[in-house]
């Protein structure tokens, strides 16, 4: 392989790592956006996600491509469920309460998972596995150009939900002003439920995405993208979705090329050296405004 | 009846205090307390929950087996010949080392037990060594694989004895058996002299564990001047799931082989990602713990030719005692637990029979002369092949020493697993190592 190729690869597989933290970070972005609310287990809804794929693809073999729209809408359903039950009581009155609920959620949906699946690790073969396609000089997997394919396919459904949709609408301007959006008559609480929700389904796909390329999944899985995807919404820019996509692609390529140059155990620091690079220069992240 | 009914609850008082110093008497006059008496108390420390609960639940589970099997012979034999029950007591550490900490603590204040066995990841089990040399309670670390487990001279490691081989072992033997068979074999394949350099890669994982092994890989090369050149010595984060990166790099330097420190989640998703997406069709070489049933199932097809060194596998056994051995506590584990257990639990029910055999010989819980008749301890191998088929540990670092073994995958299309062969060495091998058919040797250029 000549050196064009091995950068091409790299690019390539930072590529692929962007969109898993792209589906990640929007989702908790729109959470952040609409509620302002700080959700330490956004990673376990990742967990949740992958794991209703993959245990739906092992009873009915299934294509998991096709059972990823099922565990966004079960993921839909839990994230509604949460809001309603867990975040709504506590909304606005303070973040110390949201981020000590959320680290309780994380232990909760770890050992609930871990109770129903075990807590050993899992893989899932897709049934495009070993099939390579010709992309320039390269052969890449066909699973991993469907994986940009279905994020890039998801994040224009979002595109359009938000600027197409009178709820889609709505949730933009509760995010912009939720007093403002409440005096025009919004049912900013009917909002945050959707919005969670939303969220939520955004990280079950990721967390399907993540199983269909062959990593490997426990219960514990959600905790480490969880603080990557914290990472990119303040990197992008704190309720800023175009920055959560940037960041993420930003992210995913900035791991590989470290993990190439430096050595696999730069892969974590280095999206963290960039962040608070970022902070410093610009302390609202690349796409952030003044005050969030 | 006012006074029948005062009779009668005067009666049961009376009778209840008269029971209660009956019992007291018979407490009083019970004899002072001798082992066979006893129970024998075993702390299992064993990781329940977190990434490593897949070893550390067959290592539990492997300790129940051994402590049933002993207390279904009659318990342990002591030195008078009276016998005395075993009871296991599991401390969970959490697959982390603040839970290692607990865990030994919990087991030696509260539970107050005789003897610890257990211990899995290095980095957790040295993380609690600490309690253990402040107690003094004899250990028998059975998973823990890193030297500095008895090596480590910043703490009193004298209580602790290690019943597995260490990475300093299983690197070095590993890397001979690149230099005896690998390497012989790749110069053939490309009809060249047999002083070509062997182009070797080295992936760890950067703990103790994996660092363990590079510096084993190292040394030996060192050492013994052999003919290996390590062409990348590329990391990884514990628990890592994508390693695309790291073996395109890997790639990038044309190896002829690839040699893992990896546990078997990271081992697994390595080689199918490295032969799957990025066409490193190469030999694989694995430490002995990814030789365990769910390795296979993970892997799959990707596993054809690769190899792992191994002391006990789930799939086969060098011919003899141990063999049989093997298969008695495969099926008496599988009629329990409805899986097979893996090699951590092999060392660890090893383990819980030591603990029998030294307190036995003692005939006391004393723990320094428990620790004692463990330095002195020379029993028959129970299911694993030892050196000179005795259980015993080497007087500078309380280490046993295993048989080991070299074993290759081949794949059975009908399980949809590999299986595996042993290859080396040549008294317990079933079958020639062989470079497959759509190996790729590395090159220099």
């Amino acid at each position: 392989m000549d050196n064009l190729g091995i950068f091409l690869q790299i690019i390539f597989w930072g590529l692929y790592a962007g969109c898993i933290y792209i589906l990640l970070a929007t989702g908790l972005n729109l959470i952040f956006g609409v509620m302002k609310i700080v959700n330490f287990a956004h990673g376990e809804f990742l967990m949740i996600g992958a794991y209703i794929t993959a245990t739906l693809f092992f009873l009915t073999g299934i294509n998991p491509y096709l059972i990823i729209v099922l565990s966004m809408l079960v993921l839909i359903g839990i994230g509604a469920v949460v809001e309603r039950l867990c975040f709504r009581p506590i909304l606005g009155t303070g973040k110390l309460n949201e981020i000590f609920l959320s680290i309780g959620l994380i232990y909760i949906f770890q050992n609930g998972a871990a109770m129903i699946w075990g807590d050993s690790w899992q893989s899932v073969k897709s049934p495009y596995d070993g099939i390579t396609v010709p992309v320039g000089s390269l052969f890449v997997p066909l699973d991993y150009i469907l994986i940009m394919v279905f994020t890039a396919v998801i994040l224009c459904g979002l595109y359009l939900f938000l600027t197409k949709t009178k709820i889609g609408m709505q949730m933009r301007a509760t995010s912009q002003n939720r007093k403002g959006a409440m005096l025009v008559g919004i049912n900013v609480e009917r909002i945050d439920v959707i919005s969670f929700g939303l969220g939520c389904s955004l990280a079950a796909a990721a967390g399907t995405l993540w199983i269909v390329s062959g990593q490997v999944f426990n219960p514990y899985m959600g905790s480490i993208p969880a603080i990557k995807a914290f990472a990119i919404i303040i990197l992008g820019g704190l309720g800023s979705i175009p920055g959560a996509i940037i960041g993420g692609l930003l992210m995913g390529l900035a791991e590989n090329g470290a993990a190439f140059l430096l050595g696999g155990i730069w892969k974590d620091a280095i999206s963290f050296i960039i962040l608070i690079i970022v902070l410093v220069v610009r302390p609202t992240g690349l796409f952030g405004e003044k005050g969030e | 009846m006012k006074y029948s009914a005062i009779l009668i609850v005067l009666l049961l008082v009376a009778a209840a205090l008269i029971a209660g110093c009956s019992q007291q008497q018979a407490a009083t006059q019970q004899p002072s307390t001798t082992l066979s008496q006893t129970v024998i108390k075993v702390g299992v420390i064993a990781s329940l929950t977190g990434p490593a609960s897949n070893v550390g639940t067959n290592m539990w589970q492997s300790a129940q087996v051994a402590a049933d099997k002993i207390n279904a012979d009659g318990g342990v034999t002591l030195k008078d010949g009276s016998k005395a029950q075993l009871k296991l007591i599991v401390g969970d550490d959490e697959s982390t080392q603040q839970g290692g900490q607990k865990a030994a603590t919990k087991l030696i204040t509260d539970d107050k037990v005789d003897i610890l066995v257990g211990g899995y990841s290095s980095a957790v089990t040295s993380a609690y060594e600490q309690t253990i040399a402040e107690y003094k309670v004899p250990y028998i670390v059975t998973g823990a694989s890193s030297p500095i487990i008895t090596h480590r001279t910043d703490i009193d490691t004298s209580y602790i004895f290690h019943h597995c081989p260490t990475t300093d072992t299983y690197g070095q033997y590993t890397t001979m058996f690149i230099d005896q068979v690998v390497r012989p074999a790749v110069n053939k394949k490309l009809g060249t002299s047999a002083d070509r350099p062997f182009r070797l890669a080295l992936l760890f994982q950067d703990t103790a564990f994996g660092k363990g092994i590079q510096t084993a890989v190292n040394d030996t090369i060192t050492k013994n001047k052999l003919n290996i050149q390590l062409v990348s010595q590329q990391s990884f984060r514990m628990g890592e799931s994508d390693f695309r990166t790291q073996l395109t790099a890997v790639k990038a330097s044309n190896p002829d082989a690839v040699y893992l420190g990896a546990f078997p989640n990271e081992g697994a998703p390595i080689i199918t990602q490295a032969r799957r997406d990025i066409g490193l069709n190469t030999i694989f070489l694995n430490a002995e713990n990814n030789d365990n049933a769910q390795f296979y199932k993970d892997i799959g097809q990707y596993g054809e030719g690769a190899v792992i060194e191994s002391r006990y596998s789930p799939y086969t056994a060098p011919a003899g005692a141990v063999a049989d051995a093997q298969n008695t506590f495969k099926q008496t584990y599988f009629t329990r637990f409805g899986t097979y257990p893996d090699m951590m639990g092999a060392s660890t029910y090893e383990g819980v029979f030591i603990a029998a055999k030294a307190i036995g010989n003692t005939g006391t819980t004393d723990k320094a002369t428990v620790r004692q008749a463990l330095v002195d301890l020379k029993m028959p191998q129970v299911i694993e092949a030892m050196h000179d088929k005795t259980i015993s540990f080497s007087p500078d670092f309380r280490e046993s020493t295993f048989d080991l073994w070299m074993e290759q995958l081949s794949y059975n299309a009908t399980l949809g697993e590999t299986r595996p062969g042993i290859v080396w060495p040549d008294n317990l091998k079933t079958t020639d190592f062989v470079l497959p058919s759509w190996y790729v040797a590395g090159s220099s250029s």
